[in-house]
């Protein structure tokens, strides 16, 4: 030890060499350009040669989309007369309305509007981190609000109990809403303002009793106050363009999970009964072309129902796309609940939980997270198939946009209502991949 | 007698309890909660809900079809179909039987499949490995032809090419051209057919031939390696004389193949053979859609493997291409062959979509126009699912036990 | 305490030939200068440690010499052959120098013995069953003769580094650098990777050992060099460098390492 510490006082002291910057610049800007453009003689030709073609290729393309483009016309031949070589979009503007909600009347379409918002409304609290309980607001939307939906797509002679599941619904609107603020402003929420006088009654639950109290109250309300207002009836048949778009796919995706998940879990099952029919029903939807099963459910599914009753096109399509669709989501959930380990399975059984408790709250919840970025993949085919509802003739925004070529005013538009879907199409999918990597980035991070 | 009778009827109730207490009697009780008999209750209950709805279907098909009378049964086949078909790749016409019709609707899937395949792969593996080009333009332009094709619907994008550019091609007499042999215009893609002669059956043996001696070659030739190091020295050389022994037998026997050459004669092309123009916008535009989605699972099969390797080995002393043959290549392939194997099925499946542009597939040609003249509905669905399903089961079966095998030898 | 401002230690040629000559060797990442006028010099069948804490740039010099890295400034010659900056010249010297990595890096879709017999077959022409003898000999050397036939994924990390160093042997380097070799593996594997390192010393390869194993150094190794931020500190043999340090970083970096 002594020997030590005279040794540390003769110890020299090291001051690190300064650092100089390099030579040959390999940083910034420049730096970047020599490493990916033009690092060697190869690249350097190779990037000119790619430059050249870029230009070749897009100059015409934008000289048709932008700079020799009609904006205003009132037909074709009016275009091809100002601008024969550029896209007549003119074309587009007055179909516009159709594209968007098909052949929907006019003065109705606020019906359309509306429902469609209160759709959005219905989930946006879904990205709000201060909103609780997302999965039981999740799941009363899909329950309540095709109620609601139905009733202000369709409109005319409704049923009582339609009446009042619709108000129901948007009474649950209103309650949510008025929750999320209360919870913002850091205040109680409204059903525990109630709670203390029902803690009389019901001493555990409380809370529960409460809010179904005040959801009961304002339904009734609401109801009373709507009780002799009839919306017109809008026939199936006229609906069309991207609102029958956003339709299909909406109840298709809705219903995929839910079939996806039943049908995986029984897949997956113990029971030899239960997992071969999951198994046959899975493996025969998804060996199948979609356009088959259109046809199949067009052209057969009449005939496996009386002849009274009378299934429109549209809900032919439905039964086609959702059954397709959960079997798709069928896999995907099923690469979820193979990837959960055996030990969350011990664990459960352990614990004392039954079949149903350990798959709704230990291991479904596990799984769906880890395989969000496939579902929203799913979800973005899911939306693109949905064009080949036209192929049977169902209006949906690709027939309409193809129905502009036979308008008489603009015979033979076909290039540029095809280019303006494909650019909605583009802009909405391509978001949507985004958010998913986005979202895939962000559940790996959390691990 | 009195105490006769109580004992008699004592040892009646003593007998029947223990009677009862030997049965297992099945309460309602146990069958909620004994797991065993649970799940076998819950199997009798959905069989017979299946069963149930499965009934009812079938008295309202056997209703509706009686109401309709349309007998039920496969022996519409053989009756005569009376349609024209547009375009087909084995031998068709109206006299033939709808068994005929089907044959023709899958030769014509599995052509367009088969070409589609072909080249949205080799298109595909182009793509991917531009993908991961070092020259940032070259890599972008990859990234946004797969971002654009990618995020716009397969239908658009058939009808796209079909009405915006195959359909807007000169008529026959402006034709594009090329060597005056390869056709281009709005009525498809002309180009010459093969004529084999009667002498070319020499050629056929010789050519067969020269691959079995091939074969055998470059098995020696593998065996020589291992044993000696290097490469057998006569391996090239033999090969160029097998190439020149069918040559000479060609030209000896009269050169037995000429090529029809598609001629103008009028109004439209004779001669040689042609892919009509439904099908060049179907084959275009699938294999461009695929041809992302393979490069896309090319470019991850090839960054999934481990940059350390590659490292090791060039430490070890191999060259890129050594590296890419040895290292790269082996582990690639099995991350991409199976999920390529998929959308290979995809692409089968995804051909039916030609039908919207008036293609003659097999939905088209069965599903569409046999459907309408008989309204057989559902003969005609089951025979066109039962193709797909034959196609995608056997595959995907086949799939299954390959990845089992290569799974084993990993460990 | 003496402020004196460090002078790069010199090396002077001893016996044998130099086998690796290291002279100013400067790199940059972008604008971080990680290497700062290095050089070093190696003899034929001496045995170097190299340590220092992370960020000093140890594993950078190693990959450097086996052109796994490029450097800007400085001339690196081994074996009298000059290291080039494009990528032929990497190939001729690769032959004489075996490197090991810290994450062994097998090939996992070849079994144990394939690993070993790729190379002599592919780059040297020996035809496969004088490859395989050979290679059965290295693996039996480093003690894995019997598992020859398993996959990379069947068998554990010291396993796994050991036939990493059978598999560099194979192609029979004059050279051999260790890049970090034992820091992935639990500590009763640690023993059975070093075993071999050492009985490979003694068979008198020249070695370069980038580690923070002291005792091998101390068994081993003929210099001990020191680094930290990017510069040689200190160099010599094990004795003066680890007991008594001359710089006062190096007894910094000592009193870390040692009190684990």
């Amino acid at each position: 030890m002594e020997n030590q510490q005279t040794t540390k006082s003769e110890l020299l002291k090291f001051v690190p060499s300064p650092s100089r910057p390099p030579v040959t610049i390999t940083y910034g800007p420049i730096g970047w350009l020599k490493k990916n453009l033009f690092g060697n003689i190869w690249n350097t030709l190779l990037t000119i040669a790619v430059f050249t073609l870029l230009f070749l290729l897009l100059k015409p393309f934008l000289e048709w989309t932008v700079l020799k483009a009609v904006w205003t016309a009132s037909t074709r031949r009016e275009c091809i007369d100002i601008s024969p070589d550029g896209a007549c979009w003119a074309g587009i503007f007055p179909w516009v309305n159709n594209l968007i909600y098909g052949l929907y009347p006019d003065t109705l379409q606020w019906r359309i509007n509306l429902g469609i918002g209160i759709g959005i409304l219905w989930f946006i609290p879904l990205a709000l981190k201060k909103a609780q309980q997302k999965m039981i607001f999740s799941l009363m939307g899909v329950l309540l609000y095709p109620f609601l939906a139905n009733y202000l797509f369709l409109g005319g002679d409704r049923s009582n109990f339609h009446y009042i599941m619709a108000c129901a619904g948007l009474a649950y609107l209103l309650i949510l809403y008025v929750n999320i603020i209360l919870t913002y402003l850091n205040r109680k929420r409204v059903e525990e303002y109630l709670e203390p006088f029902l803690e009389r009654f019901c001493r555990k639950n409380a809370t529960r009793w409460a809010y179904l109290t005040i959801w009961m109250f304002i339904t009734v309300i609401i109801a009373f106050i709507l009780r002799n207002q009839t919306l017109e009836h809008v026939s199936v048949d006229a609906w069309g363009g991207l609102f029958l778009t956003l339709i299909i796919s909406g109840v298709s995706i809705a219903m995929a999970l839910p079939i996806g998940i039943i049908l995986a879990l029984g897949r997956r099952s113990e029971m030899p009964i239960i997992k071969w029919f999951s198994l046959c029903t899975i493996e025969l939807v998804r060996s199948v072309p979609m356009i088959t099963v259109l046809f199949m459910s067009v052209t057969m599914l009449p005939l496996f129902f009386p002849n009274t009753m009378e299934l429109n096109k549209l809900v032919q399509v439905l039964v086609a796309v959702c059954l397709f669709a959960g079997a798709y989501m069928a896999e995907t959930v099923r690469g979820g609940l193979q990837a959960i380990p055996r030990g969350q399975y011990d664990a459960a059984k352990s614990v004392g939980l039954g079949y149903w408790h350990t798959m709704i709250f230990i291991i479904l919840p596990q799984a769906l997270r880890a395989m969000i970025p496939n579902i929203v993949t799913s979800f973005i085919s899911l939306f693109k198939d949905t064009t080949l509802v036209s192929i049977i003739g169902l209006f949906d925004i690709m027939l309409m946009a193809r129905n502009i070529s036979i308008d008489k005013n603009w015979l033979g538009l076909h290039s540029e209502p095809l280019v303006a879907i494909s650019v909605l199409f583009f802009v909405f999918c391509y978001t949507m991949s985004q958010y998913s990597q986005r979202l895939e980035k962000k559940l790996n991070t959390n691990r | 007698m009195r105490l006769g009778y109580e004992v008699f009827s004592k040892s009646i109730i003593i007998a029947h309890s223990k009677w009862l207490r030997s049965c297992k009697i099945i309460t309602l009780k146990k069958l909620l909660y004994d797991s065993s008999y649970r799940s076998k209750l819950i199997q009798g209950l959905t069989l017979l809900l299946v069963c149930g709805i499965g009934y009812y279907f079938y008295s309202n098909v056997v209703e509706n079809l009686h109401r309709m009378e349309l007998p039920f049964g496969f022996d519409f086949i053989s009756s005569t179909a009376g349609f024209d078909i547009g375009w087909s790749i084995i031998p068709y016409d109206p006299t033939m039987s709808y068994a005929w019709v089907y044959l023709v609707g899958i030769c014509n899937t599995l052509i367009l499949s088969a070409l589609i395949i072909f080249f949205a792969t080799a298109l595909g593996f182009v793509v991917g490995i531009i993908r991961l080009s070092r020259n940032f333009l070259l890599s972008q332009c990859a990234r946004w032809y797969v971002e654009f094709i990618r995020n716009v619907p397969l239908l658009i994008q058939i009808i796209f090419w079909f009405i915006v550019v195959f359909s807007t091609l000169p008529a026959p007499r402006g034709s594009y051209h090329l060597l005056d042999t390869f056709f281009l215009n709005n009525r498809g893609f002309y180009f010459p057919a093969p004529v084999f002669e009667t002498n070319s059956s020499w050629t056929v043996i010789a050519a067969l031939l020269a691959c079995i001696c091939s074969y055998i070659l470059l098995k020696k030739s593998q065996i020589f390696r291992k044993r000696n190091g290097k490469r057998l020295p006569i391996l090239y050389p033999s090969l160029i004389a097998l190439l020149g022994f069918v040559a000479i037998i060609f030209m000896v026997t009269g050169s037995p193949l000429h090529w029809a050459v598609p001629s103008l004669q009028g109004f439209n092309f004779h001669d040689g053979f042609f892919f009509p123009t439904a099908f060049m916008a179907a084959f275009v535009a699938m294999t461009t859609y695929r041809s992302a989605t393979i490069g896309e699972m090319v470019r991850a099969g090839i960054q999934s493997i481990d940059p350390g390797q590659l490292e090791a080995a060039s430490a070890i002393g191999f060259s890129r291409f050594k590296t890419l043959r040895l290292i790269i290549v082996p582990q690639a392939a099995r991350a991409i062959l199976p999920p390529l194997i998929n959308i290979w099925l995809t692409i089968v499946k995804e051909s039916s979509l030609a039908v919207a542009i008036g293609f003659p597939e097999l939905v088209s040609v069965f599903i569409q126009t046999s459907l309408n003249q008989t309204g057989r509905a559902i003969e005609i669905v089951l025979m066109v699912m039962g193709f797909y399903m034959c196609t995608s089961l056997s595959i995907s079966y086949i799939m299954n036990r390959y990845n089992k095998r290569i799974q084993l030898q990993e460990g | 305490m003496d402020i004196k401002s460090n002078t790069i230690p010199h090396e002077d040629d001893t016996s044998g030939r130099t086998a690796i000559a290291v002279k100013g060797l400067n790199k940059w990442y972008d604008e971080f200068h990680v290497l700062k006028d290095v050089s070093l010099s190696v003899q034929e069948k001496e045995i170097i440690v190299i340590c220092g804490p992370s960020g000093s740039g140890k594993s950078t010099l190693i990959r450097c010499i086996n052109h796994l890295e490029e450097h800007q400034e400085g001339s690196i010659t081994i074996f009298g052959e000059r290291l080039e900056k494009n990528k032929k010249s990497a190939t001729i010297i690769r032959d004489k120098v075996g490197m090991l990595f810290q994450s062994f890096n097998l090939f996992p879709h070849l079994t144990l013995l394939e690993n070993c017999t790729l190379g002599p077959i592919w780059l040297r022409n020996i035809p496969e069953y004088q490859a395989i003898e050979q290679s059965t000999a290295l693996l039996e050397r480093v003690g894995i003769a019997n598992l020859a036939q398993k996959y990379p994924g069947q068998i554990s990390g010291g396993q796994q580094q050991r036939v990493a160093i059978a598999r560099s042997l194979a192609m029979e380097p004059k050279i051999m650098l260790f890049d970090e070799p034992t820091s992935a593996l639990d500590p009763e594997m640690i023993k059975e990777v070093l075993d071999v390192m050492i009985d490979l010393a003694h068979s008198g390869m020249t070695m370069i050992c980038v580690t923070h194993e002291m005792q091998f150094a101390q068994q081993v190794a003929d210099r001990v060099v020191f680094m930290a931020e990017g510069e040689i500190v200190e160099t010599g043999p094990p004795e003066q460098v680890l007991g008594n340090p001359k710089w006062d970083r190096t007894s910094l970096f000592l009193e870390h390492i040692l009190s684990h």
